[in-house]
């Protein structure tokens, strides 16, 4: 009797990738084989509770305090760059995070394949935007989720990278310019780590290389592109989504229980930004809506809290957002492939990286409307949110999205393909 | 020995609306039979109770009572939710209720005057002043000197969680390990079945609110089996404060099954009497059961490791 296959899935710390690998290796599991997850320290017991096995990367525990002193530096650090334009963006946050992400890798290294060499998986699930060399040299078939929007794999009919922009824009080839300037030095310093762990250097621009064996897009057909050289099928595989099973979500009763259900998450990160989000509750408290806001680990920073309001640190999201009218967030493309999974509209405010990508992309295929986070007035945001909620162009648009999305489950046909590539 | 507060109105109440919460979990029709005792085995209390309960539903037409045959339910079970549960919760949410469940979501400071209550809640100072002691009773607030009342912790965040949950880890191991534990086994016998009936249902249709109300009651149970009265009456207490201020919706199905099944090894172990078998296995289980989320994450910048913040 041949052993179940074991499948090593390692997501980016990011809530996104990590619980869109959960969706993945739910359905792993159901056709026989068996996920396991690699993760970092600060994921601990995050894939337990969903029944999957956790192998932790070795941290360089110093000490905790540091720990926080970096967190608490980038905060104070990048919180005013989420408000300046992609373009601007470059300098302030992109290039930064570039660096830190080759950090990362390199930090990585060793652990991980200390860690793959005890596993033995059959193959490895790698969900993040950058090749880590201990993955490529495993000597497995290693899948590709491509985390971010489509716009990660380049086409000249697809916008570029973080921009934010259409594809003809007549700024793309400045933009492209500055992008690959910015980026440079990360780039140079990645490169010359893969080339110490004996792996080919990639083309400016480019962290991660396409797989041999396959690769999964989480874009559902609604909002592809159309591309100039499509990419070939054997290897590239566009997923309808990507949705986990979730605990049930039974909206509790507020002072003031009626109206549409609006739901708002900003992400992982999103939650710090505190003074947007209660701005945003001081109007929410005007509208004939109820609104559920996920405002992470910073509950303690709001008080007065409005009747038709209700604040929450977590919230299964799939299981909310098949409740709502209205999904506000951040252009995550995990938010975004969930509100259309459910036929829900976005009202999408991005604060960095592929948010732009998607926030345009919504207003592009109407599937939802874009917002910036800093040129919002109270009559804006009212407007934005009832006019959404009351569209019925768009909602009779998303429903028949959301009824061809749920006939195809992207997280089985992703299962279905990586089982496939290990015969 | 310390009992919780007695008040049969809110817990007929109480026991009302979980009954609506089975009749709509069950998938029951209109005009299906609700028999006493598997009520009484689904809420893991007497037939008494159940009776009163049923009596409330009766006024408020969602259930019929017929001579000889019993109860039925009355409406389509659409129009109990519509209708039916949210007259009942017209009827339920006391006042002391309402001024808790605004605290917890953060809708009211921790300090409040009398007037200021009874402008909110449009109630005569003399209601607001007898659900102040009624929360008062529970240990929820407590008057300051002068007019004003504080309420005190509740577990409205993830660091009250977090608290609460090592304060029973400290103190539910030894409520088992004390001298004189003893179990009503009958209880016992109708808390396994809610249990397994809970186990029961499909992935994505175990409600949140219905976990917590079980979890609770276990723990209580726990609590006032202990033979050490001090540990019983703070931990009962803290069980109290739970249900009625705990909001955790985030827990996945799996580690929904895993604690109940936690909580049934547990029950194994205490009716053979390995009490320090069953108090290793409830450190194990509270120490499962701590909500694990990542401070915040990024590309580029790792989450904070458990025990990095306070």
């Amino acid at each position: 009797m041949t052993a179940a296959p074991v499948i090593a899935l390692f997501p980016e710390a990011s809530f996104g990738s990590a619980l869109n690998c959960v969706g993945i290796a739910q359905q792993l599991q159901r056709v026989g084989a068996v996920p396991v997850f690699l993760c970092h320290a600060g994921f601990t017991g995050i894939f337990a509770e969903y029944g999957f096995k956790e192998y932790h990367l070795p941290t360089d525990s110093t000490n905790s305090q540091q720990s926080e002193e970096t967190w608490q530096a980038f905060v104070t650090t990048h919180l005013e760059h989420f408000n300046h334009d992609p373009m601007e963006q470059l300098t302030s946050y992109v290039a930064p995070t570039w660096e830190a992400i080759v950090d990362t890798v390199i930090q990585a290294e060793a652990g991980l394949e200390t860690l793959i060499r005890r596993i033995k998986p059959d193959a490895i699930v790698l969900d993040n935007v950058i090749m880590f060399p201990a993955i490529a040299n495993a000597g497995v078939p290693w899948i590709r989720v491509v985390s971010c929007a489509e716009t990660e794999i380049p086409d000249p009919n697809v916008p570029p990278y973080l921009s934010g922009m259409a594809a003809d824009d007549p700024a793309r080839p400045t933009f492209e310019a500055a992008y690959l300037a910015k980026t440079n030095p990360a780039h140079r310093r990645y490169n010359r780590f893969r080339r110490s762990r004996g792996l080919t250097p990639l083309p400016p621009g480019q962290f991660l290389e396409i797989s041999d064996h396959l690769n999964l897009l989480l874009a559902p057909s609604a909002i592809c592109y159309d591309r100039a050289y499509p990419l070939p099928v054997d290897r590239f595989v566009f997923l309808e989504g990507c949705v986990r099973e979730e605990a049930r979500f039974d909206p509790p009763s507020l002072p003031v229980n009626e109206g549409p259900i609006v739901y708002l998450s900003f992400g992982s990160l999103g939650a710090i930004d505190t003074d947007l989000i209660s701005r945003m509750i001081e109007i929410f408290a005007t509208l004939p809506a109820r609104f559920f806001v996920n405002v992470g680990g910073f509950l303690e920073s709001y008080q007065r809290v409005p009747d038709n309001v209700h604040l929450g640190s977590w919230f299964p999201q799939p299981s909310i957002v098949a409740q709502a009218d209205l999904f506000v967030h951040h252009g995550g493309n995990n938010s975004y492939c969930e509100a259309l999974h459910f036929g829900v509209p976005s009202l999408i405010m991005p604060y960095c990286w592929d948010g732009h990508d998607n926030a345009s992309r919504a207003a592009q295929t109407g599937t939802g409307r874009h917002m910036d986070r800093t040129d919002w007035t109270p009559k804006k945001l009212s407007s934005a949110v009832m006019d959404l909620i009351s569209d019925q162009n768009m909602s009779k648009r998303l429903k028949e999205i959301s009824v061809k999305m749920a006939s195809q489950p992207g997280a089985a046909k992703a299962a279905d393909q990586i089982m496939r590539k290990l015969k | 020995m310390i009992r919780p507060r007695s008040n049969t109105r809110q817990n007929h109440l109480k026991l009302a609306r979980q009954i609506v919460e089975i009749v709509l979990e069950r998938g029951l029709r209109e005009g299906d039979h609700l028999p006493e005792t598997v009520l009484s085995e689904a809420c893991g209390v007497s037939r008494t109770p159940i009776r009163s309960a049923l009596k409330i539903l009766e006024v408020n037409n969602i259930v019929l009572r017929r001579e000889e045959e019993g109860f039925f339910l009355n409406m389509k079970p659409e129009l109990v939710t519509a209708d039916g549960s949210s007259q009942l919760e017209d009827i339920e949410e006391s006042l002391a209720e309402r001024i808790l469940s605004d605290r917890a979501e953060r809708r009211i400071a921790d300090v409040q005057s009398v007037s200021a209550l009874v402008r909110r809640y449009g109630a005569p100072r003399s209601a607001v002043l007898n659900a102040l002691k009624i929360l008062s009773s529970d240990g929820i607030v407590t008057q300051l000197p002068g007019r004003a009342w504080a309420f005190q912790p509740i577990l409205d965040t993830p660091n009250a969680l977090a608290e609460s949950l090592a304060f029973r880890l400290t103190l539910e191991p030894q409520a088992i390990l004390a001298p004189g534990f003893s179990m009503d086994s009958q209880k016992v016998g109708m808390m396994r079945q809610q249990m397994k009936d809970f186990l029961r249902r499909s992935d994505g249709s175990m409600s949140s609110v219905a976990f917590l109300r079980l979890d609770c009651a276990f723990h209580s149970f726990i609590a006032e089996s202990s033979g050490n009265r001090f540990a019983c009456g703070a931990l009962s207490a803290h069980q109290r404060l739970r249900l009625t201020t705990q909001k955790d919706h985030s827990i996945p199905d799996f580690r929904l099954r895993q604690s109940l099944e936690e909580h049934l090894d547990i029950l194994d172990s205490l009716e053979r009497m390995q009490l320090q078998l069953a108090a290793d296995q409830m450190v194990l289980h509270l120490r499962r059961s701590q909500i694990r989320r990542p401070k915040a994450a990024n590309r580029g910048i790792l989450p904070l490791t458990p025990g990095a913040v306070a």
